[in-house]
């Protein structure tokens, strides 16, 4: 579990401190004159089931404002606008913000507000950046204001089932949980396309609902079916409670237990190290990654908060400093210009090498397979898995339904 | 035999549902009060364990030692706030015990944070049992094993013993009661705290199997009611017949329908309210 003395420390000391770079609650009307300082939407559930993820990705984009203020030698506000985890406060909230002169907004976790809260920002030209999942964020609801950090569900799948069944090619039997919505189908049929390139025999597949919480009578008919493995496809607290319990029915000792989409540290910390131990886990990002912005990242944090960056924080961390780099890139805040900036950038961000494609705006970065390590094994206290595969693997824009216009 | 495994899972899912409303239904039945703080008290339970087991203590000794400080805790907001509140329509006691249930959601968050924690099953049930291609962990099994004895102690209790004739007849004419010098408030709030402690144990007990998280309580209540509902509200026998009934239920949806299985539950709920409005067992 997440270190309470620990979260709060950093809050204050990320959160804080600085005279540019702060994360402020809604409640500022600042100046937005050309000379003003310049501000940041960071559109987060603050409030709701979700607010430990708003907390940390709020903390995240306060970092990077800090760090950016310097460079751009320019005061930073970070707004925080608290979306409650729900689409319709989400825009009305984005609408205020933009009336009142905002244009640059980081954040949207779920996708369900993300996916309305691009739409208002492309409305008033202005710039969205986002890490949550759904495929139709640069899918075929993609706009010129909407850019997604994080990997989409087919290069989610293609960079977990892919190695797995390379690295296990005596493991031919998969069985699936699913969430029945949008989110989950789209896993399921990225899932199926790998197991009919592959040879693999899909021998099941139980859906549930999103507000399930007891697994044991899916997790009875995975057993019953005699896989080889059992690749959750649910995520969040859903995932949590589907691993938990597939671990208390002993399924870890019969089978290989992958779960595709993991939320990153905030997970395996409530979790534990006993619970995750060989099991394999999906990632958008981990503090563990081998790349100078991560490593540079993960050195600062922790000395300076005492804490190490989950996926929250990281998450919010890029999209923020991107939407900043890009604003100086222009040489200017306006939406068209940051968009143009964005478009086609290449750097150096916290997985490698990412680039933010053109036609979709879709950011191409890697996605991670993560294996749960022995708690003997653990170096530290977040220490508890090992990176086992990472790469990239994107539908192109046609293919994933994006039709936009170019500017 | 799929079918055969998910009644069996489905009846050990019943038991702990029986726990998790069994407490609901005595304060119900026995104090006419609706409880919607229930779920608030088992996220509780569920914390207090989760908060003794890490710090070292084994978790036979966490887990009534949860349901005792829930039971205190309970007995004291009784005292204080609820039983001002007994002669007031329903409706004052859901906005009450509803803001109270928020309170102590945020409090847990304040004090363990948003993220939720892990509670391990002790040593001793971590394992699974194996029948042919039947596995059900020992963890499950002690739980199912621990509300048939908890169940027939607690109908003991208020079925067979003077204390239970007492606090029965307590809710039915509190008035001849108190004329025979019985302190009915104080009967009211051991009733409660009683109420609550037992949802405070299904919290502790329910922790190896869900994880602690804040919002765990909600779901629990959901659970709760729709269970007392079906078995009829203040009927002990009827909680135990319905948490029965929605564990086997959702355990054979996991089969049949499985994105069904949970609007399943409530779909019976509102089938039973329509053709049986006292529920399955409830008293007129």
């Amino acid at each position: 579990m997440q270190d309470r003395r620990a979260f709060l420390k950093g809050s204050l000391v990320v959160g804080a401190g600085a005279v540019s770079g702060v994360a402020l609650p809604g409640l500022l009307r600042s100046a937005r004159a050309a000379d003003g300082p310049l501000v940041i939407g960071a559109p987060l559930p603050i409030s709701g089931a979700f607010a430990a993820n708003g907390k940390f990705a709020s903390l995240g984009a306060a970092f990077a404002a800090r760090e950016a203020a310097a460079a751009l030698g320019r005061k930073i506000v970070v707004t925080d606008i608290d979306t409650e985890g729900k689409p319709a406060p989400a825009a009305r909230k984005l609408q205020e913000a933009m009336a009142q002169g905002t244009r640059l907004f980081a954040g949207g976790i779920l996708s369900s507000e993300a996916l309305v809260m691009g739409k208002e920002a492309t409305k008033s030209e202005g710039v969205f950046i986002t890490t949550a999942g759904a495929d139709e964020i640069t899918g075929s609801d993609c706009n010129r204001g909407t850019f997604r950090w994080s990997v989409p569900t087919f290069g989610a799948i293609a960079q977990t089932v892919r190695p797995l069944i390379e690295q296990m090619p005596q493991a031919k039997r998969w069985y699936t949980i699913t969430p029945q919505y949008v989110f989950g189908e789209g896993l399921l049929s990225a899932a199926k396309m790998v197991f009919q390139e592959k040879g693999i025999e899909h021998v099941g597949n139980s859906y549930h609902s999103l507000a399930e919480k007891e697994f044991s009578g899916y997790l009875t008919n995975a057993i019953a079916a005699k896989p080889d493995v059992l690749l959750l496809l649910n995520f969040g607290s859903q995932s949590s409670d589907a691993l938990r319990q597939a671990v208390s029915f002993g399924l870890k000792k019969r089978m290989t237990i992958v779960l595709a989409w993991a939320s990153g540290l905030e997970q395996f910390e409530a979790l534990g190290a006993d619970l995750c131990e060989g099991v394999y886990f999906g990632a958008q990002y981990w503090h563990g990654i081998d790349s100078p912005l991560n490593k540079e990242l993960v050195s600062k944090l922790r000395e300076s908060a005492k804490m190490t960056p989950n996926y929250s924080f990281a998450g919010s961390y890029q999209i923020t400093k991107l939407l900043l780099d890009a604003v100086a890139k222009a040489g200017s805040a306006e939406g068209p210009a940051v968009i143009k900036a964005l478009e086609g950038l290449g750097y150096l961000g916290l997985t490698g090498h990412e680039e933010i494609r053109a036609a979709d705006h879709q950011v191409i970065k890697d996605y991670y397979l993560l294996k749960g390590k022995a708690k003997s094994a653990m170096k530290d206290k977040d220490d508890f898995a090992n990176v086992v595969n990472a790469g990239k693997s994107f539908l192109s824009p046609e293919a994933a339904g994006c039709k936009m216009q170019q500017g | 035999m799929t079918y055969l495994f998910q009644i069996l899972n489905g009846v050990g899912l019943g038991m702990l549902y029986f726990l998790l409303a069994v407490g609901l239904s005595i304060i119900f039945g026995l104090l006419q009060f609706v409880n919607f703080a229930h779920g608030a008290f088992y996220l509780l339970g569920a914390y207090l364990a989760y908060e003794g087991v890490e710090r070292g203590l084994s978790f036979w000794v966490a887990m009534p030692v949860a349901a005792v400080i829930v039971a205190a805790l309970a007995g004291m907001t009784e005292r204080l706030l609820l039983r001002r509140v007994y002669k007031l329509p329903h409706t004052f006691h859901i906005l009450v015990t509803v803001g109270l249930a928020l309170v102590v959601q945020e409090l847990v968050i304040i004090v363990w944070g948003p993220l939720g924690g892990n509670v391990a099953a002790p040593d001793e049930l971590s394992g699974v049992m194996i029948l042919g291609d039947f596995i059900y962990p020992e963890y499950r099994l002690f739980v199912i094993g621990f509300t048939v004895i908890l169940a027939a102690a607690l109908w003991w209790l208020l079925d067979r013993t003077r204390l239970g004739a007492i606090v029965r007849a307590g809710s039915e004419s509190p008035q001849n009661m108190a004329l025979l010098g019985y302190d009915t408030l104080s009967i009211n709030t051991a009733v409660f705290a009683l109420g609550a402690g037992l949802a405070g144990l299904a919290g502790a007990l329910a922790a190896p199997i869900r994880g602690v998280e804040p919002f765990m309580g909600v779901e629990a209540l959901g659970i709760a009611f729709v269970v007392v509902v079906i078995g009829g509200m203040g009927s002990y026998a009827g909680a135990l017949a319905a948490g029965i009934l929605v564990g086997v239920a959702q355990s054979l949806m996991a089969t049949l329908w499985p994105e069904g299985a949970r609007l399943v539950i409530y779909l019976g709920m509102a089938g039973i309210i329509m053709a049986m409005p006292r529920g399955l067992l409830g008293r007129a």
